[in-house]
């Protein structure tokens, strides 16, 4: 940051952005996204937040003349940069010409889209060599329109480009720019401090256990097998012990149990960078007869931004050899809330495999008499796990 | 939609950055162009205390050739790439791959280091590279060690890197000459995380050859030696002597027990050998 600019206030940071071509002293916080800084700090309300994760292209404005997603760039990464929003390019020789097309071909409806599909369309036309139907609807697929199906849009860009290319305008090659992220300065030093926020750490309101519904159809099914070295009759024994089995579930505490049939309590799951508690409530059934059972459950992390129901069903068998079982879960869940706009189905899997092996080593350890090794979920360790399996299974078959 | 609060920093040079990142106290993650870490603080998904920049280190924002080797900082963006602002030792194969990537938006200012460290399985450089037989550089206080990226991605969001550690360069070896590529993924929407991928590198001349089957569960899937995908032998005809079935037991051995996930793998592995085979240069300029 340049010295020239005065102590922001507390938990800000001051930039200098050069915005629709003013020079401007913009303060923020450092957790803002630069579609915020815009519209709160500024009043420049022309660039529209949608998904603020960088799906619907709502925010595209232009960093340093090159279009970016407005959401996923924090206000520190602008600093120093060239920032044209759509109030920014009025006077724009391009922009007309796609206005005038836009509103010719009635590519426009409800206008929620309209900011960033003219900054991503005034892309295509100064690279495209052509007015190539394929590409400009490629070029237009990381900008979501819900009003228009793309008919007029793509003839309004199609006929800029046609037009242009025939006064003998050159597509632009974009040879001349430094590497590196547009907007992002080389060198020019940026600190922004934490802003000491009351209560941040102690925000991890407890979830409230869900009520477990009468229906349930899971949006996601996968089946699992455990083997273990023991006889079936053990093994179901064991599973009918609540506590024994948290132990031997990694991430997972019990809280409570408030009858006989329901337990209360919480699993840490992890992947990547990623970490979450969920927090909540089973209820377990087992049918003696057929070593059977089920354990449905739901509950929420902290804040109770994502949630979860899911239902697990086992039936433990003999396995191959005699006097050891195996035990068939089949596993059905649903998940709503960030985690679930993040996350894949894939990923889930893959975390299961690897509690469902942790989970079989520490039954076994359990059912050998020796107390299995209170574990977290060390991602290093899951990963090692992970990575050995996969490289023996396919030894095994080359 | 608005991430928790996080300290920002932006270190000037590389020794500030490891020196800031060695004695930090709380939760720390660097970002580079934010384009996967961003969607992620946005959703509070990861809340650090601090967020180190990478992008102001001149080091990281330099491409440049080593005898046989390409070298790409860290903070050079798939539109770099897919705009021939950086050399070229690959025939075009990484053009291809960056030109695909997301968004253009997005490629503006996404890295090749950041989707690397973030490790998204179903990304397209964690697969891309490994079948290119990249390593990377990683770099921190007690010195610099390079590995090849199947080794340094070592599950789905989860790479090799030590506390204190961040990852400098991307070396790619040159692609001889009469060495096949193919590089298809699947996506049901363009721009989103693919489905399934494939890629392959094959040396008819030689007899050898690596493919990598990724968006997988973890990371991705690489047949080092892929001939047992060609009827044990690579050679000039190897488009006819794919065998889909030995690809379709190479991932249920690894582990994927979908038929129809294994199928719509080996499909899109089969096109990207087919790719390979094309005696015609593809057109480098597949997305805009």
């Amino acid at each position: 940051m340049s010295a020239g600019l005065a102590e922001p206030a507390a938990g800000r940071m001051a930039l200098s952005l050069t915005v629709n071509g003013r020079s401007l002293r913009v303060e923020a916080e450092p957790r803002s996204h630069l579609g915020d800084v815009l519209r709160e700090g500024l009043n420049l309300t022309g660039t529209h937040l949608g998904c603020e994760h960088g799906v619907c292209g709502a925010c595209t404005v232009l960093l340093d003349g090159e279009p970016a997603r407005a959401c996923l760039t924090f206000a520190g990464a602008a600093a120093g940069a060239a920032v044209t929003t759509i109030e920014g390019l009025d006077d724009d020789p391009v922009a007309t010409e796609l206005r005038a097309a836009f509103n010719r071909e009635h590519a426009l409806q409800c206008g929620y889209c309209t900011p960033g599909m003219l900054v991503a369309a005034r892309d295509l036309v100064l690279r495209l060599p052509e007015a190539d139907e394929r590409r400009i609807r490629i070029g237009l697929a990381g900008n979501l329109c819900r009003c228009t199906g793309y008919a007029g849009i793509v003839r309004a860009v199609m006929s800029v480009i046609a037009a242009r290319r025939a006064r003998g305008v050159l597509p632009d090659t974009g040879a001349a720019r430094a590497l590196g992220p547009v907007g992002a300065r080389i060198g020019g030093t940026v600190a922004a401090p934490l802003p000491p926020l009351p209560g941040r750490a102690a925000s991890v309101a407890p979830a409230t256990a869900q009520e477990l519904s009468g229906t349930f159809e899971p949006a996601h099914r996968f089946t699992q097998a455990i083997d273990l070295t023991h006889p079936p009759e053990a093994v179901f024994a064991l599973l009918g012990d609540i506590e024994a089995v948290a132990a031997c579930l990694p991430g997972a505490v019990l809280t409570g149990h408030p009858a006989p049939d329901t337990v209360e309590g919480g699993l840490q799951v992890r992947i990547g960078p990623i970490a979450a508690t969920f927090r909540g409530r089973a209820r377990i059934e087992r049918d003696e007869a057929a070593l059977s059972g089920r354990v449905r459950g739901a509950g929420s992390d902290a804040g109770g931004r994502s949630a979860t129901q899911g239902e697990i069903r086992y039936r433990v068998g003999p396995g191959e050899a005699p006097g050891t079982a195996k035990v068939a879960l089949e596993v059905g869940y649903s998940l709503t809330g960030p985690l679930a706009q993040f996350g894949r189905p894939g990923l889930v899997r893959d975390l299961a495999g690897r509690i469902a092996a942790d989970f079989s080593r520490n039954l076994d350890a359990r059912l050998s008499g020796t107390t299995p090794i209170p574990v977290s979920l060390n991602p290093l360790r899951l990963v090692l796990g992970l990575a050995r399996a996969r490289i023996s299974a396919w030894l095994r078959r080359s | 939609m608005k991430p928790a609060p996080f300290a920002w920093e932006r270190p000037a040079s590389l020794p500030a950055l490891l020196d800031r990142l060695a004695g930090a106290a709380g939760s720390v993650k660097l970002i580079a162009g934010g384009q996967s870490l961003g969607p992620m603080l946005n959703l509070r998904l990861v809340e650090p205390d601090l967020v180190l920049d990478i992008t102001g280190i001149e080091e990281l924002r330099q491409a440049r050739i080593e005898g046989e080797t390409l070298v790409l900082g860290a903070c050079v963006t798939h539109a770099d790439i897919e705009d021939g602002r950086v050399p070229d030792l690959t025939g075009g194969a990484l053009q291809r791959v960056a030109a695909a990537i997301a968004y253009r938006p997005v490629r503006n200012r996404g890295t090749v280091g950041g989707s690397l460290v973030h490790a998204d399985p179903a990304a397209d450089w964690v697969s891309a590279l490994i079948a290119l037989g990249a390593d990377v550089e990683v770099a921190s206080l007690s010195g610099r060690r390079t590995l090849p990226v199947e080794r340094f991605v070592t599950g789905a969001l989860e790479v090799a890197l030590e506390p204190g550690e961040i990852l400098v360069a991307v070396r790619v070896p040159a692609r001889p000459a009469g060495a096949a590529w193919g590089y298809v993924k699947h996506c049901a929407k363009i721009g989103e995380f693919a489905h399934a991928i494939g890629a392959v590198r094959l040396e008819p001349d030689a007899g050898r050859g690596r493919i990598v089957i990724g968006a997988v569960e973890g990371p991705p899937l690489l047949l080092a030696d892929a001939r047992p995908l060609f009827g044990g032998r690579i050679g000039p005809d190897f488009a006819e002597r794919f065998d889909g079935r030995a690809a379709d037991a190479a991932l249920a051995a690894a582990g994927m027990t979908d038929a129809v996930e294994r199928h719509v793998h080996v499909t899109v592995l089969a096109r990207a050998v087919a790719q390979a085979a094309k005696p015609t240069p593809l057109s480098l300029r597949e997305a805009a």
